[in-house]
C-alpha cells in the first residue's frame, strides 16, 4: 500500500469558490493506492446505498435518510466530482430547516441538531449552497450548550459538582437546550473554521472557536484522550474513546504542541494499533494524519479488516473511504495540513 | 345568607382556576394502567457464566408459559461501553442463551438490539465485549438502535416535559420485548435494572451520546415515560456478576450469583433491589411505576425458584442514594 500526492494546484479563482473556502490550496489529486480491491468494493457499496432522493440512510436496510450518513457519504463520494455527490448536496440543501440548522434525518423536527456542522462541511465548495451554508453557520453561532446561560453555569459551579468540568468553558450540544459535549463541539469548530467570512454578524467566530477549544482542553480525560465529555465523575476517571478522541484532535490540529494534545496523540497512537472496529480506526487515521503521524500501517490494518463493505452502518463505509484518501479528506474537513 | 349573583360568579371562577392549577398534581400522569393482578418472578442461582446457563434458563423460562410462538422477539441487553476491568454489560453468554430459548419456543425471529448511551462506536462495544463473534456464529441479527429508522411516538405518560420521542422502528414493531439489564448501582438513578435499561432505546443519532435530553428532563421521569411507551413483556436480569458503587461504568464488580426472570418489569426490579439490599419503594421510578406499570409489593408477586434473600452487606451506592438502604 502506498499513497501518492500527484499534484497540488491553487484553489479555483472564482469568487464563489473563494468565498466558500479559506485554505489557500487544495490537493487536487491525492490517490491512495491502498488495497484497491477492498476500497473499490467499499466505495461501490456506498454508492449503491444512495437513496433515490440523494441521501443515505444510517443502516443498510433503512430508507430514512440521515444527515450524518449523507454528509459523510457526500464527502467520500465527493472527493472526485460525481453525480452522486451533486445529488447528495442538493438533498442536503433541500432538507435544511428554515432556521438554518439541519435535522438529524429527513422528516425530523425542525429545531436543529448537531449534524448542522457536518452538513455545512459537506457543502463547502458548492456555489449553489452558499446561502444554505451561511445560514447554517449563523445557526451554529446562536447555538450553545446550556452552560452558556449564567443560571446553569452558577448551578454547575455551586450545587452540581458530581461531574468535574469548568462550566465557564462551553461549546455546542447535540441538540438545543442540553449541555455541551465533545463531538458536537469539535465538529462545530471544524465547520466554523471554514466560514467564508466574519461579516454579517459572524464576527464572534474566533471567540466561539477559542471557547470551544478551551472546553475541549477542559473535558479531556486524565492521561489524555476524550470520551463523550465526562472525564471525571464522582472522583472516578472515565476512559477515553478512540473516535471521540480523534474527532477532538481534528479540531485541535493547530494545537499539536499543547500537552493535552500530545498526551491524547500518544494514547490514540497506542490504542489505534489494537482497534478492530473500522469506524474508530478510520477516525484515528484521519486524526493522526492531521497531526503528522505515520498512518500507513494503520491503513493496512483498516483494509485488512474482514467484511468491510458488508458493514451495516453506512457512516462506517464513508469513513473508511475518507481515511483511505486522508490527504484530500482532511482538506475537505477543513484541517490545514 | 344567600350569595349574590356576583359573588357566586366570582366564587365559581376562583374554583375553576384553582382546579385547573391543581389538577396536574392530582390527575395521574399515565394514560393506562398496565398492571397484572399478580406477577411472577424467578430467581435462579448461577455462580458463573458457563454453558450451563442454556439449560437453566430454558427450564426456568418454561415456568412462565409465554406465548411467543410466531412472534418477533427483541432482546435488549445493557451495552454501555466496554472496559476489560469492569462488569459493565449484560454478559453475551446469557443473551445467546435467551435467544436460543426463544427460538426453541417458536419465536418467528429473535433480534438483539441496543443503542449504547456512552460509546458511539457500537461495533467496537460489540467486538470488545465478545458479542460480535457470538452473534455471528449463531446467526442472530443485531440492530444498532442509535441508528435505526425512527418513528415519532407520543409518550404514554407525562412525567417529563416532552410529549413525544423519536423511537426506533425495531423496538416499536416488536411483538415481544425482553429487557435484559445488568444488575448495577447507578450514580444518577440509584439502580439500573430492567426499567432504566429501556433508556437505551432512545436513539443517539437524534438525541446524542449521552442522551443528555433525558438527564435534563429527569432520569426517573424519563424512565417512567419510556417504559410507559414501550411495554416490557419480560425481564431476564444478569446478576451473576453485578456492579456496585459508582455505576454504570466505574463501579466495582460484585458477585451476586443470580439471574432474575419476571413477566413484569416493576416486580423484576423490585426483586433485584431487594437482592441488592435496597427498599424498592425508595426508588422513585419503581414507586411511581407501581402505580401503573407493574407490581412492587411481595404480596402481589408469585416467587418461583429461589426465595429473595437479603445480602449480608448491601450494594454500595454513591452518597446521594444511601437512603435506598432497607431497614
Amino acid at each position: 500500500m502506498h499513497r501518492e500526492l500527484l499534484a497540488f494546484r491553487p484553489a479555483s479563482p472564482s469568487w464563489a469558490i473563494s468565498l466558500l473556502t479559506v485554505e489557500p490550496f487544495r490537493i487536487k489529486s491525492a490517490a491512495v493506492k491502498s488495497d484497491g480491491v477492498v476500497l473499490t468494493g467499499v466505495m461501490a457499496e456506498l454508492r449503491r446505498r444512495q437513496l433515490p432522493a440523494g441521501g443515505w440512510a444510517a443502516l443498510r436496510a433503512s430508507v430514512q435518510a440521515s444527515v450524518e450518513s449523507t454528509s459523510l457519504a457526500a464527502l467520500a463520494v465527493g472527493l472526485d466530482d460525481s453525480d452522486e455527490a451533486r445529488l447528495a448536496q442538493e438533498f442536503l440543501v433541500r432538507v435544511q430547516n428554515p432556521n438554518g440548522s439541519w435535522p438529524a434525518f429527513s422528516g425530523d423536527d425542525r429545531d436543529g441538531a448537531w449534524v448542522t456542522s457536518l452538513a455545512s462541511i459537506a457543502l463547502r465548495d458548492i456555489g449553489m449552497a452558499i446561502p444554505a451554508r451561511l445560514s447554517g453557520i449563523h445557526w451554529l453561532m446562536k447555538c450553545e450548550g446550556k452552560e452558556g446561560n449564567w443560571f446553569w453555569r452558577w448551578k454547575f459551579l455551586t450545587t452540581d459538582r458530581r461531574v468535574r468540568f469548568d462550566p465557564d468553558k462551553f461549546g455546542w450540544p447535540w441538540i438545543p437546550d442540553t449541555s455541551s459535549w465533545v463531538v458536537p463541539t469539535a465538529l462545530a469548530i471544524l465547520a466554523l473554521r471554514q466560514a467564508p467570512c466574519s461579516c454579517g454578524g459572524l464576527g464572534d467566530i474566533p471567540f466561539r472557536i477559542n471557547l470551544g477549544i478551551e472546553m475541549l482542553m477542559d473535558r479531556a480525560c486524565r492521561g489524555g484522550g476524550w470520551n463523550a465529555g465526562n472525564g471525571v465523575v464522582y472522583g472516578s476517571t472515565l476512559a477515553p474513546h478512540p473516535d471521540d478522541t480523534a474527532i477532538a484532535l481534528l479540531a485541535l490540529n493547530n494545537r499539536t504542541e499543547h500537552p493535552v494534545v500530545q498526551a491524547s496523540l500518544k494514547w490514540l497512537e497506542r490504542t489505534a494499533q489494537t482497534l478492530t472496529a473500522p469506524w474508530s480506526l478510520a477516525w484515528a487515521i484521519l486524526a493522526l494524519a492531521a497531526h503528522g503521524r505515520a498512518v500507513a500501517a494503520l491503513l493496512t490494518s483498516l483494509m485488512d479488516l474482514p467484511h468491510l463493505s458488508g458493514r451495516d452502518d453506512t457512516c462506517t463505509l464513508a469513513l473508511v473511504c475518507l481515511a483511505a484518501d486522508y490527504p484530500r479528506s482532511l482538506v475537505a474537513l477543513g484541517v490545514n495540513l | 345568607m344567600i350569595p349574590s349573583r356576583r359573588s357566586f360568579l366570582v366564587g365559581s371562577a376562583a374554583l375553576a382556576a384553582g382546579a385547573s392549577v391543581s389538577a396536574p398534581f392530582f390527575l395521574p400522569k399515565y394514560h393506562s394502567d398496565r398492571r397484572a393482578k399478580r406477577s411472577r418472578v424467578a430467581i435462579l442461582h448461577l455462580d458463573q457464566y458457563s454453558q450451563r446457563i442454556d439449560e437453566v434458563l430454558a427450564s426456568a423460562l418454561r415456568l412462565f408459559r409465554m406465548a411467543v410462538q410466531g412472534k418477533s422477539v427483541v432482546l435488549k441487553p445493557n451495552l454501555v461501553d466496554y472496559s476489560p476491568r469492569n462488569a459493565i454489560n449484560t454478559h453475551p453468554t446469557l443473551v445467546l442463551a435467551a435467544a436460543e430459548s426463544f427460538r426453541r419456543m417458536g419465536a418467528k425471529c429473535v433480534i438483539v438490539a441496543e443503542g449504547p448511551g456512552h460509546q458511539r462506536d457500537t461495533q467496537l462495544v460489540l467486538s470488545e465485549s465478545g458479542y460480535q463473534e457470538s452473534l455471528r456464529a449463531d446467526a442472530i441479527p443485531f440492530v444498532d438502535l442509535n441508528r435505526d429508522e425512527l418513528v415519532r411516538t407520543q409518550l404514554r405518560a407525562s412525567y417529563m416535559r416532552m410529549k413525544s420521542l423519536w423511537l426506533p422502528r425495531t423496538v416499536l414493531e416488536a411483538d415481544f420485548m425482553v429487557s435484559m439489564p445488568k444488575i448495577k448501582s447507578h450514580h444518577w438513578a440509584g439502580v439500573t435494572l430492567s426499567m432504566k435499561n429501556m433508556l437505551g432505546t432512545v436513539p443517539g443519532s437524534r438525541y446524542g451520546w449521552p442522551k443528555n435530553i433525558l438527564h435534563w428532563n429527569g432520569i426517573q421521569e424519563s424512565i417512567l415515560d419510556v417504559c410507559a411507551t414501550i411495554p416490557v413483556h419480560f425481564v431476564i436480569a444478569d446478576g451473576i456478576m453485578a456492579m456496585e458503587g459508582n455505576g454504570p461504568l466505574n463501579g466495582k464488580a460484585r458477585p451476586l450469583g443470580k439471574i432474575v426472570l419476571a413477566d413484569d418489569p416493576v416486580a423484576a426490579d423490585a426483586t433485584c433491589a431487594r437482592l441488592m439490599g435496597f427498599e424498592p419503594e425508595r426508588i422513585v421510578h419503581l414507586r411511581e411505576g407501581a402505580k401503573f406499570l407493574g407490581n412492587i409489593s411481595p404480596a402481589l408477586i408469585d416467587q418461583v425458584g429461589e426465595a429473595v434473600t437479603l445480602p449480608t452487606t448491601p450494594f454500595d451506592v454513591v452518597p446521594e442514594f444511601r437512603h435506598l438502604y432497607a431497614g
